[in-house]
C-alpha cells in the first residue's frame, strides 16, 4: 500500500512537472562585423543583460573582425548554411555593414523582419531604408550610427580649417603634420578620400543617392590629380589606429578618426584627452551597423526580441550612446530623457546635433564606391 | 599475389595523407586558378588584365622585397652561423632563436611602435645624438625589410647553422693548418659545401615573405603594396575574388620559378655527388 502511494505520488510529480511551464533552452548564435567593442558590447554588456530577462536563452557571440572583411565573413558563413539545404540554420542574428546588407539581400541570405519591430519607428534617420543607394527597407534595423571627423591637437593647431579648401591650404604651410590611412588601412581613410571627392564633384548628391551613369565620374580624373598632389604634403598612417596613434605621439597634428573610436580611446585612457575634433565642410561620410536575421534563422523569434532590447530608448542610451560613444541609431530625442547632461554634451561637444545633419554625409552608392577606390588605386598610389 | 597484397596495403598507409594532401592542397589550388579565370560565371583573362594594370608596380615591388629581405636575412645568418661554428656563446644561440615565438602581429605591432617617427628607436637616437623630428622607419620599405629580416633570420640560421655544424671539422682544421683566417673559412670553405642548405634558406625565406600579409599591413607603406595586401582588399572593399585569385596565382608563378630552379640544382647536385 505505502509502494503504491510513492509511486502514485511520483507519477503526480512528474505530470505536474510536465505541466509547469519550463520554456526550451535556447542559444541565440550571433555574428558580428566589427571592431573587438562590437563583440565586447554583445559579450559582456547585452548578453548578460539580455539573459537575465529571458533565463532560458543563452547568447553566443561571434566576432568576425572589422571592416568589410568582417561583413564578408558573415556572409560565406551564411551562404554555407544556405548551401547545406538545411531547414533551420546556426546563425539567429548578424550585424553588419552596409555593403555586406546588400550582398545578403542580391543572395537571399536575410529576410525583412522590421514590420515586427516597435523600435523601427523610432528611427529617424534614412539609413534605414537605404543603403548604398540600394533599397534595404525592411530588412534592417540600424543598431548605431558612426561618422569619421577629422581630430586635431590644439596645443599646435589652434584655429583648425573649418573645410577641406582650407585644410588643403593649412597642409601647404604644416607639410606632413595631416595624416590618413590611405583607403587599404581601415575606413577613416576610405571616408576622408570619399569626402574629398564629394568636396570636388560637381554632382555628390548623384554619388551618394544615385543614379549610376558614368558621365557622373568625368571630372573625377581631375579629382584625385589633386588628391595626389595633397598627398605629398602629409603622413601616410597605419590604420584607423595608426592615425590615432600618431596623433597621441605628436607624428601629426591633424588626422580623420572614428568618432566613436576616438571618445572610446580618451574615455579609456588611451588618448590624449585634449584632443578635438571637428567635422569639416562640406561633410564627410558616416555609416549605420545593421541588425538583420537570416532567412531561416533557428530562433528568429529571441533575435528579434534582441534588437528590440538593444533599440529600446533606455537601454540605447545606457550602452551605445553613454558607455559606447556611437550615436544613436534612433530618434535624439528619444534618447535624450536616459541621458545624463555630461554624456549628452560629451558626445556633442565638437560636433553639434545640427553640423552632424549639415556636414554628415552617406557612403557613395556601391557602384561609386567600387570605382572610388579602385580610381585611388589607379591614379593616387602611383 | 601477395607483391599486389602489399602494393594494397602501402596504398591504403598513405592514403589518409593523400586525401589531407587533395582536399587541403590540390583542391584550393585547382579552385583558386579556376576562379582567377572566371568573371561572373564566363571565362576570359579580364582578371588578369585588371591585376596587371593596377598592380603591376606592386607585383615588382614585392619581388623586390622580398628578394632584398632573403639577401639580407643570408648576410645575418651566415655571419651568425659562421661565429657560432667556431665559438660557442650561449647568448647569441638563445638570441637568434627568440624570434621563433613571436607571432607575426606581435611582431608587426611592435616593429611599428618600435619603428615610428616617434616611436621608441627615434627617441632613443635623440636623446643621445640630440637630433629632432628623425624621420621614422615604419610605413616605410626599409622598415619593411628591417621587419622580416628580423623574422625571417632563425630559421635560415637554424638551416645554415645546421649545415655548417655536420660538416666534417677535418676540412676546416686543414684549412687553419695552412693558415686560412675565419672569415676566408667560411666564405671558401663553409659556404661552398653548404651550397644546397644554403639555397633551401634562401627558398624558404623568399616563399615566406612574399607570402606574408601581416607584417606589410603593419609596417608596410601605403602604397606600392605587397601583393598579399592587394589581395585582401580586393576580396574586402570589392568582393572579388576574381582578381585576388588571379594575383595569387601570379605570385604561384613567382615562387615557381624558384621552385624549379632549386629542383633542378639539387638534381645536379645529387648528379654530381654519384660520379
Amino acid at each position: 500500500m505505502r509502494k503504491l502511494c510513492g509511486v502514485m505520488l511520483l507519477i503526480v510529480a512528474a505530470v505536474l512537472l510536465a505541466q509547469a511551464n519550463i520554456p526550451i533552452k535556447v542559444t541565440l548564435t550571433m555574428m558580428v562585423a566589427g571592431d573587438q567593442n562590437m563583440v565586447d558590447f554583445f559579450q559582456y554588456e547585452i548578453a548578460p543583460e539580455f539573459e537575465k530577462l529571458y533565463p532560458n536563452v543563452k547568447v553566443k557571440v561571434v566576432g568576425t573582425g572589422p571592416g568589410d572583411a568582417g561583413s564578408q565573413q558573415i556572409i560565406q558563413q551564411l551562404q554555407l548554411e544556405k548551401d547545406s539545404g538545411k531547414d533551420k540554420w546556426a546563425i539567429d542574428l548578424v550585424v553588419i555593414h552596409e555593403a555586406g546588407t546588400i550582398w545578403a539581400i542580391e543572395r537571399g541570405l536575410i529576410r525583412p523582419y522590421t514590420d515586427f519591430l516597435t523600435t523601427r519607428r523610432l528611427v529617424t534617420m534614412k539609413t534605414a531604408e537605404v543603403a548604398l543607394g540600394v533599397n534595404v527597407n525592411g530588412y534592417v534595423m540600424p543598431m548605431f550610427h558612426s561618422q569619421t571627423a577629422i581630430a586635431y591637437n590644439p596645443r599646435f593647431v589652434k584655429d583648425p580649417p573649418k573645410s577641406y579648401a582650407e585644410l588643403v591650404e593649412w597642409v601647404k604651410k604644416n607639410p606632413k603634420k595631416f595624416g590618413y590611412n590611405g583607403i587599404k588601412g581601415g575606413m577613416s581613410g576610405v571616408s576622408f578620400v570619399f569626402g574629398w571627392v564629394y568636396w570636388k564633384s560637381k554632382n555628390p548628391d548623384v554619388l551618394m543617392n544615385g543614379p549610376f551613369d558614368e558621365k557622373y565620374m568625368e571630372d573625377w580624373p581631375q579629382i584625385y590629380a589633386e588628391l595626389k598632389e595633397f598627398n605629398k604634403y602629409v603622413t601616410l598612417t597605419a590604420g584607423n589606429a595608426g592615425t590615432l596613434d600618431a596623433l597621441n605621439r605628436g607624428e601629426i597634428w591633424m588626422g580623420p578618426v572614428w568618432v566613436d573610436m576616438f571618445y572610446t580611446w580618451i574615455r579609456e585612457g588611451r588618448m590624449d584627452p585634449n584632443i578635438r575634433l571637428i567635422l569639416p565642410e562640406p561633410g564627410m561620410p558616416g555609416q549605420p551597423m545593421y541588425f538583420a536575421i537570416p532567412t531561416k534563422a533557428a530562433n528568429a523569434d529571441y533575435a528579434l526580441k534582441l534588437i528590440e532590447f538593444v533599440t529600446s530608448p533606455a537601454v540605447h542610451a545606457k550602452y551605445i550612446v553613454d558607455k559606447f560613444n556611437w550615436y544613436p541609431a534612433i530618434g535624439v530625442e528619444y534618447v535624450v530623457p536616459h541621458l545624463g547632461k555630461e554624456v549628452f554634451e560629451r558626445l556633442y561637444r565638437d560636433i553639434k546635433e545640427a553640423d552632424l545633419l549639415k556636414f554628415g554625409k552617406r557612403m557613395p552608392i556601391a557602384d561609386y564606391r567600387t570605382r572610388m577606390l579602385e580610381a585611388y588605386e589607379r591614379w593616387v598610389e602611383k | 599475389m601477395k607483391r599486389r597484397r602489399d602494393l594494397f596495403v602501402g596504398f591504403l598507409l598513405i592514403l589518409p595523407a593523400l586525401i589531407v594532401l587533395g582536399a587541403l592542397y590540390v583542391y584550393p589550388l585547382i579552385l583558386s586558378v579556376y576562379t582567377s579565370f572566371t568573371v561572373q560565371g564566363r571565362y576570359g583573362l579580364t582578371n588578369y588584365v585588371k591585376a596587371f594594370d593596377i598592380y603591376w608596380r606592386d607585383i615588382i615591388y614585392s619581388v623586390a622585397i622580398s628578394f632584398a629581405t632573403t639577401v639580407a636575412t643570408l648576410i645575418v645568418s651566415v655571419v651568425v652561423s659562421g661565429y657560432l661554428r667556431f665559438k660557442s656563446w650561449k647568448f647569441l644561440e638563445l638570441m637568434y632563436k627568440l624570434p621563433l615565438f613571436i607571432p607575426f602581429l606581435i611582431v608587426g605591432h611592435a616593429m611599428r611602435v618600435f619603428l615610428a617617427p616617434h616611436g621608441t628607436l627615434n627617441n632613443l637616437l635623440t636623446r643621445i645624438l640630440r637630433i629632432e623630428e628623425l624621420p621614422g622607419l615604419s610605413r616605410s620599405w626599409i622598415g619593411l625589410v628591417w621587419a622580416f629580416v628580423w623574422i625571417m633570420t632563425p630559421y635560415a640560421t637554424l638551416i645554415v647553422l645546421g649545415a655548417f655544424r655536420s660538416l666534417d671539422s677535418a676540412y676546416i682544421e686543414a684549412a687553419q693548418n695552412v693558415g686560412a683566417s675565419k672569415w676566408k673559412i667560411v666564405i671558401d670553405i663553409l659556404i661552398p659545401m653548404c651550397r644546397p642548405s644554403i639555397m633551401v634558406a634562401f627558398i624558404l625565406t623568399f616563399v615566406r615573405t612574399i607570402s606574408s600579409l601581416t607584417i606589410p599591413i603593419m609596417v608596410g607603406p601605403a602604397s606600392p603594396n605587397m601583393i598579399t595586401v592587394n589581395m585582401m582588399f580586393r576580396v574586402n572593399y570589392f568582393n572579388d575574388w576574381g582578381t585576388a585569385n588571379a594575383l595569387g596565382v601570379v605570385s604561384y608563378l613567382i615562387v615557381m620559378v624558384f621552385a624549379i630552379y632549386y629542383l633542378r640544382f639539387m638534381a645536379a647536385e645529387r648528379g654530381g655527388i654519384k660520379a
